[in-house]
């Protein structure tokens, strides 16, 4: 309840940060704030152009691939630049915490939020291209703010436990840059699950990935408009919620040594 | 926790560890899991302090006493190892000024920036950004990114942020450094201010002068330990005839290491050199003054090689306060001046010289000083 409570006294903290994250981020680059979006688009580019190659056209059985990376690669890029940056956000805001108190937990919470709030920008080129493209865009959109927050809460669990942990061992930010380009390929966003054959172990890994689950949700509702697989979904926000709060109990119990130790 | 206080401390120590080769990444955590290299550093050692609401109270104490860290254990930066330390009511701590600053923002926006780590909101700072701005004197600036500012406008804009969160508790190190004489009034007027205005406030300091005008209690740790408490003049006082024993025992250790190093001023006040004197019925006067931070050196006179007898010391208050840091220990202050006078009679017409010199006990020169005057 303290949390909340303190959430609240902050407010304007979790805004102003959420503002400086979003706009300090590209102030003074000649364009902004769209770095944000043309970074994901030049790499849907890239892999639009290699991939097709590496794998042969049939691999996609006729669908277009260009909205099927597109709907993938965005949502997976949230996920990403969250977990990155929120692993470092702790040792990044060293020169605050050393000096001011504040509830630390309002800087991963900030970080994840100025995530989904650019993630949510960024939904605007998934339509864009779901339009310009043919695949239309069909009333199931609706639940596209549920998925996010379904990815935003298992994100922020993590984020709570590395950004910890971080200040204590410097190698999780360069083993956590590994990992998620790892986690990257063992989710279905360049390729179909279904090229695999449908019994080895690397499938049946990829297939229980929560991102797989959260990234087939998005896809269902951008580009198949049909509704998600909701046990899956649900039971990726049960195991999100249990490791949000064994997440934020880990980030209060070494908090109180960040300023000691940084 | 009692109601009519801000502040308690009970029982409370901290130590920090001092890690030689510090272990950062997991590779020297694994090598060196064992590491013994360190060594536990104790900062405070069990102090216990009630700080009343409305109070203004200094901690005062050297460089290295761990009063600043006691400031930072009661805004929450770092946990005590044992004992608490609790707060009632919204605290504010100007340990550091313009955290949160970002350089590629306006002034006004990093007012809000600022504020917000203090934990206002939105239109409590809406209603207090005329007030900074003006108590910042930025004028136009304001709406400037502030990596154009220099860094005393830097300062003042942090400054006023800090002063006007208006909080119950305003925690303070060292801070009216700011700006120049002028701001410096003002923040001093400003502080005056809130200390009239039932708030309550801690203050780390050297200049022990604002400790005396602005500060009804003052807290001495020495060392890390509570020493005194009470009326700061007392306290003042007490502390300062400590750092003089400190001081002095320095450097007698120092003495005995060979390392000190012997030095000592020589002043002639009166006649001036050069002087041209015209002969009366009466006497003429010399007078002047002298310092050392030896302990056996001693100061002789010539006239005209002659050695004089009769020098009377007297108190000069105006050099014992100048001195007083840099000489702690060394200087009586009843005997710093010197003065003698030696009737016309017993001098000749024309040029004399006076030599004031400054010797240890073996007679070398530690300083001198020479003058010539004429009497007509």
């Amino acid at each position: 309840m303290t949390l909340f409570k303190q959430l609240y006294a902050y407010r304007e903290l979790l805004k102003t940060n959420i503002k400086k994250d979003i706009r300090g981020r590209y102030k003074g680059s000649f364009l902004g704030i769209l770095w944000s979006f043309i970074n994901p688009l030049l790499q849907v580019v890239v892999y639009w152009i290699v991939f097709p190659y590496l794998m042969g056209r049939g691999a996609m059985d006729g669908q277009n691939y260009l909205i099927y990376l597109i709907t993938g690669l965005i949502p997976w890029t949230f996920f990403m630049t969250v977990v990155a940056q929120g692993t470092t956000c702790i040792k990044a805001n060293e020169g605050i915490i050393k000096k001011v108190y504040f509830p630390r937990e309002i800087l991963p919470i900030s970080m994840v939020a100025s995530g989904l709030v650019n993630f949510f920008i960024s939904c605007v080129i998934i339509l864009v291209f779901l339009i310009g493209s043919g695949t239309g865009i069909s009333y199931h959109i609706v639940l596209v703010p549920v998925i996010a927050i379904v990815e935003a809460t298992l994100a922020l669990g993590i984020v709570f436990i590395l950004s910890a942990i971080n200040v204590y061992v410097q190698d999780v930010e360069n083993i956590v840059t590994f990992i998620l380009n790892m986690l990257m390929y063992g989710t279905p966003i360049i390729y179909q699950l279904s090229q695999f054959g449908s019994s080895g172990i690397l499938y049946t890994l990829i297939k229980y990935n929560p991102m797989t689950i959260i990234i087939d949700a998005y896809r269902s509702v951008f580009m198949y408009h049909e509704w998600i697989n909701w046990t899956g979904l649900g039971i990726v926000f049960l195991l999100s919620l249990i490791l949000l709060i064994i997440g934020y109990s880990i980030f209060k119990k070494l908090e109180k040594g960040f300023a000691e130790q940084l | 926790m009692n109601k009519e206080n801000a502040i308690e401390v009970r029982n409370m120590s901290k130590h920090f560890k001092v890690e030689y080769d510090k272990a950062n990444t997991l590779k020297e955590r694994l090598i060196f899991w064992k590491n013994n290299n360190y060594e536990i550093k104790q900062v405070l050692k069990d102090i216990s302090l009630n700080i009343k609401k409305g109070e203004t109270v200094a901690l005062i104490g050297t460089n290295g006493s761990g009063k600043s860290t006691l400031l930072k254990l009661m805004t929450k930066i770092i946990y005590p190892n044992e004992g608490t330390i609790e707060t009632n009511g919204k605290l504010t701590s100007l340990l550091e000024l313009g955290a949160g600053f970002h350089p590629d923002f306006t002034g006004r926006e990093n007012i809000y920036f600022n504020a917000s780590i203090f934990g206002l909101t939105h239109q409590e700072i809406d209603k207090r950004i005329d007030e900074i701005i003006e108590f910042s004197e930025l004028g136009e600036n304001i709406d400037n990114p502030i990596r154009t500012y220099s860094s005393g406008m830097y300062m003042r804009l942090a400054f006023s942020v800090a002063i006007n969160v208006d909080a119950d508790i305003l925690l303070i190190d060292e801070i009216l450094a700011v700006g120049d004489q002028h701001f410096q009034d003002k923040c001093f007027a400003k502080l005056e201010e809130l200390k009239n205005s039932d708030k309550t406030i801690v203050i780390v300091t050297h200049s022990l002068d604002v400790v005396k005008k602005l500060c009804d209690r003052a807290i001495w740790i020495y060392k890390g330990e509570f020493r005194l408490d009470g009326d700061p003049t007392y306290v003042i006082d007490e502390y300062l005839n400590q750092v003089e024993k400190d001081h002095h025992d320095e450097i007698i250790t120092k003495i005995k290491e060979g390392k000190h190093k012997i030095k000592g001023i020589v002043f002639i006040d009166a006649p001036k050199n050069f002087a041209k004197i015209y002969r009366t019925n009466d006497e003429i006067s010399f007078h002047g003054w002298s310092i050392t931070n030896g302990i056996s050196n001693k100061l002789e006179i010539f006239m005209d090689a002659h050695h004089i007898k009769n020098v009377r010391f007297i108190p000069r208050p105006d050099v014992y306060n100048a001195y007083a840091e840099e000489y702690a220990g060394f200087l009586n202050k009843d005997e710093i001046g010197w003065e003698f006078k030696i009737p016309f009679s017993d001098m000749k017409d024309g040029v004399h010289h006076l030599l004031v010199r400054l010797q240890d006990q073996k007679d070398h020169t530690i300083e001198e000083k020479e003058i010539e005057f004429t009497i007509e």
